[in-house]
């Protein structure tokens, strides 16, 4: 129960530090980081999925009418929800096994999980980006965004899945 | 019936998220004319190569009503050009004489075809198969083959092109009444696809019932058909007009069109913005 509600401090804490602090930023257009989707990211992977479809809808619902996404949100976390455990597998080759009596992040090392939080954020940082671009015709300014901002996000998220990893998992 | 449970319970979170998937998409897809017509005009390229193989099936099978229209529309061209070398001769003008080379021309036609299309909703968009690899840019005009408006081109692939036509609430044009060159402009306020408003016509424009409403656009050349006066009224302030027009083009049955290029657009265009920076 103690756990279940950090994740939602956790939540909180993305979402508000996303609205006002790194959606505040700008500092170029092919640098925008994104933190929100850590959320979806970080949530265990023993839980069942139909639960993390629904969360990933809440947020996504919560950045689209706070940023004015009108679905864009929604329609590039979804999909985290559906990958996880395959692109957990393909970057740690670790999966769920049905004796395990620990959750699978807490037996990954933090240079692994993090392995895992970069290859979902640059999925992630590529559905979104062209999907708000629509357009091919300057794909090298595409491939830099997409690039770029999932560099800094992915900085951005090493000290908060490091914290993660302290405070929420080890509990 | 048991193994049909086991089936539902194995998929219905791939079947969830396909359904909050597309309505997301969805949402945003409809959420503004761009993204709108790009996603459009990206699930055509797919799908276009589908819609055009059936919509060839259709054309095929057309054939003979669309060569009597071209016929006919032959004819049509051939008085004309008749009627002006004439008019040439009278003023003493040798017509194999003039210079004017394809440069020179201040519109040119290139012929498309409709791919898919839709009219029973608020924002619609017509997709012809023409895109920037023939020489279609985004802002051209799009007309039916006997001069009337249909809308004008608002995004291109390379092989597609993208029309927002008058059956858009997004869509206005100016428009100039036939007989005494009053502007109005002209809106689609999404009731009834065979009729649109003209707003604020002028009080001295005397509209009457029949009245021509031709396009007054840089886009397209004078002579192009909006639509008909079928009614009109004063508004409650009784300082203009407000008319309601039928529309010319049959937009229920588009097929052969014509996109108007405007070879002055770029210069008028750099202008407009020079005035407006």
């Amino acid at each position: 129960m103690f756990k279940n509600l950090s994740y939602l401090w956790m939540a909180i804490v993305l979402i508000l530090l996303q609205i006002f602090i790194l959606d505040q930023l700008s500092i170029a257009m092919w640098l925008r980081p994104m933190l929100f989707p850590l959320i979806v990211i970080l949530l265990p992977m023993e839980w069942r999925t139909i639960w993390v479809l629904l969360i990933s809808l809440t947020v996504g619902v919560v950045m689209d009418m706070s940023l004015g996404g009108v679905g864009l949100y929604t329609a590039t976390l979804l999909p985290l929800a559906i990958i996880r455990r395959t692109t957990m597998y393909l970057t740690t080759r670790r999966g769920l096994e049905p004796g395990d009596q620990t959750s699978l992040m807490s037996r990954l090392g933090l240079r692994q999980l993090m392995f895992y939080v970069a290859a979902m954020i640059l999925l992630h940082h590529a559905m979104f980006f062209l999907l708000e671009t629509l357009s091919l015709e300057n794909v090298l300014h595409l491939v830099a965004t997409i690039l770029l901002s999932s560099l800094l996000s992915i900085i951005i998220a090493l000290p908060i899945v490091h914290l993660f990893t302290l405070k929420i998992i080890d509990k | 019936m048991h193994r049909l449970i086991e089936f539902i319970k194995r998929i219905y979170v791939l079947v969830l998220f396909l359904i909050l998937e597309v309505a997301a998409l969805w949402s945003y897809a409809t959420s503004s004319v761009y993204a709108e017509a790009k996603i459009l005009s990206r699930t055509t390229e797919v799908g276009g190569a589908i819609s055009g193989t059936i919509t060839d099936i259709g054309h095929f099978f057309s054939l003979t009503y669309h060569n009597r229209e071209l016929t006919s529309r032959v004819a049509e061209l051939n008085e004309e050009l008749e009627r002006t070398q004439l008019l040439l001769e009278e003023s003493g003008i040798d017509p194999e004489s003039t210079t004017a080379i394809d440069e020179d021309l201040h519109f040119r036609y290139h012929p498309a075809r409709v791919v898919s299309m839709t009219t029973n909703r608020n924002r619609n968009f017509v997709v012809l198969d023409k895109g920037t690899h023939d020489g279609i840019a985004k802002d051209m005009g799009v007309i039916t083959p006997d001069n009337k408006l249909v809308g004008y081109v608002v995004s291109c692939s390379e092989h597609y092109a993208v029309v927002m036509p008058m059956l858009n609430t997004d869509f206005s044009t100016g428009g100039r009444l036939v007989g005494n060159d009053y502007v109005c402009v002209i809106r689609w306020s999404g009731v009834s696809k065979y009729k649109f408003e003209a707003v604020e016509l002028s009080i001295y424009s005397n509209p009457s019932e029949g009245m021509e409403v031709e396009v007054r656009s840089e886009r397209l050349p004078a002579g192009i058909l909006i639509g008909t006066i079928v009614d009109y009224e004063l508004n409650s302030s009784k300082s203009a007009y407000s008319a309601t027009l039928s529309i010319a083009a049959d937009m229920s049955s588009l097929d052969n069109l014509l996109i108007v290029e405007n070879t002055h657009y770029g210069e008028i265009e750099g202008l407009m913005q020079q005035v407006g920076n």
